[in-house]
């Protein structure tokens, strides 16, 4: 045990976790879970996905309650009756998918539950006083550098980033003892993450407490000062500060070793001259500035960039689903119109936000696999009989090794790493010959994150082309036969496939 | 290795709960049908009542809205609703009998009403798509246009002394009167929305749209497509909705149907159809909800009686609100974080 360690330990817990048990239908989520939590560290919660991290600490963080087992807080039994009671009682959490609502302004989901004391008088249908709420939801959003997010603005016009940036000021606001951060950072861009790290700091620094879960080891290392691994719902193991160590973490999330080919070995970038997609001057005012560009058969096209920089709007472009106001783009040599044009020409795109745009969470994973590959199954175009659809969907999940109960389960009640495999069986399955995916491993462990690299390099072997868009750089340079650096809707820099290319040159770029 | 095993076991032992508990979910609109029967039939036989009467009367009710509701479960799959399929089929029937008494043609007859029918919900769906608003907010607008239309004709062409009406010759649609033509025509149409419903990309795609309209759009499915199909559809059941009102009842006033578009949405909910839509909407949700609904209402008229009327409302409006709040209970449980 490090110093560091030995002195938080000897302070009462802040929070102490004691026995719990949750079960959702078909999965005993949490068994038997016990953990402390001290003032003036940040506590990392790791395990593969489905291991009942976020389980654990919604159920902390007081949007659901546990089957059995007991939690203290500042040494009393804690209960919370709701998210934003928890939040009033001290302990505030940031979770893994948005949080905010989109259908109404800035300020309105800063202040979500307390709107009432922005109203001119105490009548209950007083008008509010718009001005001092927009004000004083923009000084709260300076704590996480949005200085330039007015409060008037409709929080569903702002991207993703933004809006967990929102997210994490309306949980700071409250100044909790306990800030619980869910698989955020993942949603951040380089400039998110850094304000999320120094919020983090600042907390340790006033003797409160962070729970930090995420699944990106590196930061994991990095930001926390002990770690309690979870694996399928039950408690692992401890870890103190001075014995983190990559692969001790990783064989303890997964159960065995991880073999250190993460990704492709080798340093051929080589891919067959065919251009497959091509876009000529394309502009999107905001987001895409004049991109010119040819992809290829069989390539890997890496795209980085910081969040802002147009890359995920010119995923949607490459699928059909954002249209150029200036340009052209032109695939297989023909205009793309929309997301069915480009499906037709066998395209497939993972989006970023999976829940939302790639997933119908509310349907089977055999809805989910089959809905793009109808026209693969389906007799005479038209007819679906349950046997075709069944062998379809059962080879995808064979091939994916997606653990599931059966093809009749809910996506809803995957873990992230299965739900995003589903993806993947949806798009690889009907026979997709461009892939675009957009942070594809996102939110997913390290086990499936290296099946996803292998998936991908395998791929890319039958002369598939995968457009990768990503905001880990490791990956891109892992992966990439060529990279793209963006920035301000533009192309920065390319560089091709070298295993002499180091992060830094990249974000020289980026930035 | 031991913990492995036993997550294993647990979540076997929990998946075969889930798989019961989503039998007996699905099972709970055909038992509470069966035992609404076995009250209606107890009722029946106490009472003295000819029990050949009661069937077809409860029959020649319930065909009409499990027509009209199976048409319409397409548009409940979507997650949207036509709150005017009522006025449609009262615009459909009054079309078609002034088609009839204007030409004396039982082929116009049934060509104007089918058209009426179908030409009706494209409308309100074209609308929709061309003006980029839920498709319910132009049923809203439908149903007054449309009641209005019919109201005016039936007025102008008044052919009653009483309540305005209209009218068709008193034996003209006798051919298709009987219980058993009407089966065949309504199962017909049943057994084609059944099988486009499940065994069609159509079918697969309305419900996919239903669940989730973002990730529908980005797996290739234009909602403004399949919209207009799904009223197309919902249009067809309400012409043959409105054939079979006219085979009852050759007459009709600007009543004719009135409460059937919200019936109907109270009994595709009764069969067990989730209020969203989506992947878990049923086809035969408007067979079952459809007999249950009318079996309910003429067993509380029996018990409680005609001037109570209103209470018979009162514990139909409760049951709905139960069923509703049951399966959302359930949506929700599927929906808590790991």
């Amino acid at each position: 045990m490090t110093q560091e360690t030995i002195v938080i330990q000897e302070k009462e817990p802040l929070l102490q976790v004691r026995n719990i048990v949750k079960t959702f239908g078909i999965v005993k989520a949490l068994s038997d879970v016990s953990f402390d939590l001290y003032p003036g560290e940040i506590l990392g919660l790791i395990g593969e996905n489905g291991s009942g991290k976020s389980t654990v600490s919604s159920i902390i963080a007081g949007m659901q309650k546990a089957d059995s087992g007991e939690i203290f807080f500042q040494g009393k039994p804690w209960s919370a009756s709701s998210m934003v009671d928890a939040l009033d009682k001290g302990i505030g959490m940031i979770v893994q998918e948005t949080g905010t609502i989109p259908g109404i302004s800035v300020a309105e989901n800063v202040f979500l539950g307390e709107i009432e004391r922005f109203r001119v008088s105490h009548f209950p249908f007083a008008p509010l006083n718009k001005k001092k709420m927009n004000q004083e939801a923009e000084k709260i959003l300076s704590l996480v550098d949005l200085h330039d997010i007015s409060g008037s603005l409709m929080t569903g016009a702002l991207d993703f980033v933004t809006r967990k940036l929102i997210e994490i000021a309306k949980v700071i606001s409250k100044n909790p003892s306990i800030m619980i951060v869910d698989e955020t950072s993942t949603a951040l861009n380089q400039t998110g993450r850094q304000t999320l790290y120094r919020l983090m700091k600042e907390y340790r620094n006033a003797g409160k407490a962070v729970i930090f879960i995420s699944h990106d080891l590196d930061e994991v290392i990095e930001q926390c000062d002990r770690l309690i691994v979870l694996r399928d719902g039950h408690f692992i193991q401890d870890l103190p500060k001075k014995d983190f160590s990559e692969d001790g973490i990783k064989k303890l999330m997964v159960g065995r070793s991880v073999a250190g080919d993460y990704y492709r070995s080798d340093y051929d970038g080589s891919f067959d001259p065919e251009v497959v997609m091509e876009l000529k001057d394309a502009s999107i005012p905001g987001s895409l500035d004049h991109v010119s560009l040819q992809i290829h058969k069989g390539e890997i096209l890496g795209i980085s960039g910081l969040s802002h920089c147009g890359m995920h709007t010119l995923g949607k472009v490459l699928f059909g689903a954002r249209q150029l106001s200036d340009g052209e783009y032109l695939l297989h040599g023909k205009t793309v119109k929309n997301e069915a044009n480009a499906m037709r020409e066998k395209v497939g795109y993972v989006a970023k936000d999976r829940d939302t745009e790639s997933l119908n969470l509310n349907a089977s994973v055999s809805d989910n696999i089959a809905i793009a590959g109808l026209n693969s199954f389906s007799r005479g175009n038209f007819l679906v009989l349950y046997p075709d659809e069944k062998k379809y969907v059962n080879e995808q999940i064979d091939e994916l090794q997606i653990k599931c109960f059966d093809r009749s389960q809910f996506v809803s009640t995957l873990s992230g790493g299965n739900k995003q495999k589903v993806v993947f069986g949806k798009w690889v399955g009907c026979g997709s010959e461009i892939l675009i995916l957009d942070c594809p491993t996102r939110g997913v462990d390290i086990g499936v994150k290296q099946f996803m690299y292998h998936i991908m390099y395998q791929l890319k072997k039958e002369g598939k082309t995968l457009v990768l868009i990503s905001e880990e750089l490791p990956e891109l340079l892992g992966m990439s036969d060529r990279l793209i650096v963006m920035k301000d809707g533009k192309i920065q820099k390319e560089f091709p496939r070298s295993k002499d290319l180091r992060d830094v040159d990249v974000i020289n770029y980026m930035i | 290795m031991e913990t492995a095993k036993k997550t294993q076991e647990e979540r076997g032992a929990g998946f075969r709960r889930y798989k019961t508990k989503n039998l007996v979910i699905e099972l709970l609109p055909i038992i509470v049908l069966a035992l609404l029967f076995a009250i209606y039939m107890t009722v029946i036989t106490i009472r003295g009542y000819k029990m050949e009467l009661q069937l077809t009367r409860l029959f020649n009710q319930a065909i009409v809205l499990v027509t009209v509701a199976t048409g319409a479960t397409f548009i409940y799959a979507l997650g949207s609703f036509d709150i005017s399929l009522g006025a449609s089929v009262l615009f459909a029937c009054t079309m078609g009998v002034l088609t009839y008494n204007a030409t004396s043609s039982v082929a116009l007859l049934l060509l104007v009403i089918v058209a009426c029918g179908v030409g009706c919900s494209l409308l309100s769906a074209s609308l929709a798509t061309f003006f980029k608003i839920p498709p319910f907010v132009t049923t809203v607008a439908m149903m007054s246009v449309l009641s209005a239309i019919a109201t005016t004709l039936i007025n102008i062409n008044n052919t009653s002394g009483g309540t305005a009406s209209i009218t068709l010759p008193l034996n003209l649609l006798d051919p298709i009167s009987s219980v058993w033509i009407k089966a065949l025509i309504a199962g017909a149409f049943i057994l084609l929305c059944v099988f486009v419903f499940n065994f069609t990309k159509v079918g697969r795609r309305i419900k996919f749209l239903g669940g989730n309209p973002t990730c529908a759009k980005l797996s290739g499915i234009p909602a403004s497509v399949y919209t207009i199909i799904a009223f197309g559809i919902a249009g067809l059941g309400v012409g043959i909705g409105a054939l079979l009102t006219l085979a009852y009842t050759p007459s009709v006033s600007s009543g004719t149907a009135g409460s059937i578009g919200m019936n109907i949405f109270v009994a595709i909910v009764f069969g067990g159809m989730p209020i969203s839509g989506g992947a878990k909407s049923k086809i035969y949700a408007s067979l079952i909800g459809g007999f249950s609904y009318m079996l309910l209402n003429q067993i509380l008229l029996w018990l409680i009686g005609t001037s109570m009327n209103g209470v018979a409302q009162i514990i139909s409006a409760a049951l709905f609100l139960l069923i509703v709040f049951l399966t959302s209970l359930n949506y929700r449980t599927r929906l808590l974080p790991r």
